[in-house]
């Protein structure tokens, strides 16, 4: 009941917040420079210029707190040892790079950039061509685009339950295993399979995202204009020739777009393998193994930043790659 | 933060409440509770009255109101008000008010690691050389519980700044009365019996072994325990010690063959529940379970004595199922060792009733209330076994009372980026399939590039 209140109370403070803000520093401006009177044409420019400013302020504000300062920080703590009490340069990163499980996530974290991605894609593009002039498509596409609404930590736990193991001659509660097992075959422990478990931690990305690049990809090939496909079609060319070569590369800016997303998703990934494995048995990823150095256990703030500095660093070329796709989309 | 200082203050405020609530046990009504000790301890302290402080603690819900129940006596006696307040965050929270200047009188450890940091820090004060003779005096294997309590201090000096109050029984193992009787197999008296037994039940065509790694982010720390206890069977307490602080290296010889004697149990798949396969994917809660399935799937489980809670609904413990200490080994003479764990209280600051408050722990009686209740176990030998109000906590207590070893959990003693951390993973790829060497040479390098 109080978290039920102080939850309501805070939406209420923010959304009057902001509203008073800009109806209150709007009119404030408004009276410093009337729109009127003698100096109305000077007023009115002056305004002009000061505007953009007192809108853009609040959040300028707030992201400069919440993103740029965390991030300065985070690269100041990972130059510290462990409880931010000696300055020892660059040896957490030295550390880095000798640590098995440093090297074993920056190779799982290679497998995802390199699988979820392109068949999330792949799949999204199939399904959004594949659906797109039936007349029971858009339940096909609701269907597919489900996943989208669970939680990442709610498709883990679902698909754990997918992989679950109980030893031979028991009843199998695992889809999977009893699959197996009533097809005459011995149940499989999927999950600590050294190598086969990190495709089965990925399918379940896959699973998720595939809605997502599905809608995005669907929209753009609504968008390609029909003559080219008439053209196309008129001068015999084959169905799969008329996607391969007429409208594949016509949605390539988009097919970017989607792609780099995901792979931005990709590199994050904490949920999945949290909930499944914690980085068990050969699963470890960057994300995961920062969790565990700054939260497990004693806190070891160097190298838990040194990691997020990694993984950021990995960040940002693919998410500037993705601004540039999308913008050049737009135009 | 905001969430933690609400609930800080609603415990605040159900505590006071609770300050004023009734004794649990009329003073001088129960002839099992020594009540002159109360009356002497307060006759030895009688400058107390109107005076307060405060204790934080990790015990929240039941064991909060128990140690209630408890600081009321104390309360009671000395006219001095002692405030509980635990939080679930109380490992965070210690060190952030400790280093904020505005530290709790005094903390319930549940970790000497965590102690024995802030000792180095300067937080604890000493509680001085006549309550570790106390200590060594009084509690059965006090030697080692004083050890568990002493710190180097911030110039380095040796000293007592934890006092050991309410253990843990980690050296347990958990059988089916009924279904040894029907089988035929005796509970084993020594280390060598235990895996003769093993081995029977094996050549008997059933699985002796229940074994469950699982427990979500934190899976693989029922290995952990499992090695620590081999540890003591295997090598001498000296030996255990110099692991926990690495004084040893974790890829010493000595280590790898209680890894290895581990894996005796563990990955050999006529001696485990569901193959080796199934042990890391096992949730420790529901591992029991195989205990109670009917025909049986194992007749054996090594877990410390909170596992009950996790037996299926309705289960007796000391008739439907029960438990025998791990046994030690005949050969050698490494004595009856208990591996367990517990919890630590400190003073912070420099209030008279918080020092106070240490010797009132030492009178039997405030050891004897809690027995009396439920879920305390001590090795206070002078702390009347007949207390214990449940015959199946009174052997526990009684194996703490007859261990001439004592050791905490091992991985608690450890950086929590070992204890916590690597000693896990490696115990999970060691059943995995990895050797013992490779576990304990990862574990090492880990270990080695901590500062």
């Amino acid at each position: 009941m109080e978290l039920l209140w102080l939850a309501v109370s805070t939406i209420a403070i923010g959304v009057f917040g902001c509203v008073a803000w800009f109806w209150g520093s709007n009119w404030i401006l408004d009276r410093i420079f009337p729109p009127r009177g003698p100096n109305a044409g000077d007023n009115i420019r002056r305004a002009g210029q000061i505007r953009p400013w007192l809108f853009l302020g609040p959040a300028i504000l707030f992201l400069g707190t919440y993103l740029v300062y965390p991030v300065l920080d985070s690269f100041w703590r990972s130059l510290f040892n462990a409880n931010g009490t000696r300055l020892v340069g660059a040896s957490n990163y030295t550390w880095l790079a000798q640590d098995a499980k440093f090297r074993e996530s920056m190779v799982n974290n290679m497998l995802w950039l390199l699988v979820v991605p392109a068949l999330s894609t792949l799949f999204g593009l199939l399904a959004a061509q594949l659906t797109d002039r039936l007349k029971w498509g858009n339940i096909g596409k609701s269907l597919i685009f489900m996943p989208m609404a669970i939680s990442f930590v709610g498709a883990g736990v679902i698909w754990k339950f997918i992989y679950e193991y109980r030893a031979s001659g028991e009843t199998q509660i695992g889809l999977l295993n009893w699959i197996v097992t009533t097809m005459g075959g011995q149940p499989q422990l999927w999950l600590t399979l050294p190598g086969w478990n990190n495709f089965f931690l990925m399918i379940v990305l896959v699973w998720i995202q595939t809605g997502f690049a599905m809608v995005i990809l669907s929209a753009a090939l609504r968008g390609i204009p029909e003559e080219t496909i008439e053209a196309a079609i008129l001068d015999g060319a084959s169905p799969l020739q008329v996607f391969f070569k007429i409208k594949v590369p016509q949605i390539m800016g988009t097919i970017a777009v989607v792609w780099t997303t995901i792979t931005i998703v990709v590199l994050k990934v904490f949920d999945i393998v949290f909930v499944m494995t914690n980085g068990q048995w050969g699963t470890q990823v960057l994300a995961n193994l920062m969790y565990d150095w700054m939260f497990r256990g004693t806190p070891d703030y160097g190298r838990g930043s040194a990691i997020a500095i990694v993984l950021m660093i990995l960040v940002t070329p693919i998410m500037v790659w993705n601004i540039y796709n999308a913008r050049k989309e737009v135009r | 933060m905001k969430t933690t200082f609400c609930s800080t203050l609603a415990i605040l405020a159900l505590t006071t409440g609770i300050a004023h609530a009734q004794l649990v046990i009329e003073p001088g009504s129960d002839d099992r509770i020594n009540w002159a000790s109360l009356d002497e301890f307060a006759a030895a302290h009688p400058d107390l009255e109107g005076q307060s402080f405060n204790i934080l603690g990790p015990w929240l819900g039941g064991d909060q109101e128990l140690f209630q129940s408890v600081i009321a006596y104390f309360n009671e006696v000395t006219g001095a008000r002692a405030n509980y307040s635990g939080s679930d965050s109380f490992e965070q929270q210690i060190v952030i008010d400790s280093e904020a200047g505005s530290p709790p009188d005094m903390a319930v450890f549940p970790q000497p690691g965590l102690a024995s940091d802030l000792a180095a820090r300067g937080f604890l004060r000493p509680l001085g050389q006549e309550t570790a003779d106390w200590l060594v005096e009084n509690y059965a294997a006090g030697e080692s519980w004083a050890a568990l309590g002493t710190y180097a201090d911030q110039d380095g000096t040796e000293q007592l700044f934890a006092f050991p109050y309410k253990a843990d029984v980690k050296s347990l193992v958990w059988y089916v009365p009924e279904n040894f009787e029907d089988a035929g197999y005796d509970v084993p008296e020594t280390y060598e019996d235990l895996k003769a037994l093993t081995e029977q039940i094996a050549a008997d065509g059933e699985t002796p072994w229940c074994i469950g790694l699982g427990s979500g982010g934190a899976t693989g720390w029922p290995a952990t325990d499992w090695v620590e206890d081999l540890m003591l069977r295997t090598a001498t307490p000296e030996q255990y010690d110099a692991w926990t602080t690495n004084e040893m290296p974790f890829n010493d010889p000595v280590v790898v063959n209680a890894i290895e004697e581990f894996g005796w149990f563990a990955k050999n798949p006529d001696f485990v529940a569901g193959g080796t396969g199934s042990v890391a994917a096992t949730d420790f809660r529901e591992s029991p379970g195989g205990l109670f399935a009917s025909p049986p799937a194992c007749y054996l489980h090594r877990q410390a004595s909170f596992i009950t809670t996790f037996f299926p609904e309705g289960t007796v413990v000391g008739e439907d199922a029960d438990f025998f200490y791990m046994p030690a080994p005949a050969s050698g003479d490494l004595g009856q060792p208990v591996l367990g764990g517990g919890t630590m209280f400190a003073v912070l600051s420099d209030n008279p009733a918080a020092m106070a408050f240490v010797e009132f722990l030492k009178t039997p009686a405030a050891h004897e209330v809690w027995m009396a209740q439920q879920g305390f176990v001590t090795p206070f030998s002078g702390a009347n076994p007949e207390a214990y109000d449940d015959p199946t906590v009174r052997r526990m207590g009684e194996i703490l009372l007859d261990a001439t070893v004592f050791r905490f959990d091992g991985s608690d003693l450890m950086p929590g980026a070992i204890g916590a951390g690597a000693f896990w993973t490696g115990m999970v790829d060691f059943v995995g399939g990895a050797s013992a060497q490779d576990v304990a040479d990862r574990i090492q390098s880990t270990w080695s590039s901590l500062d």
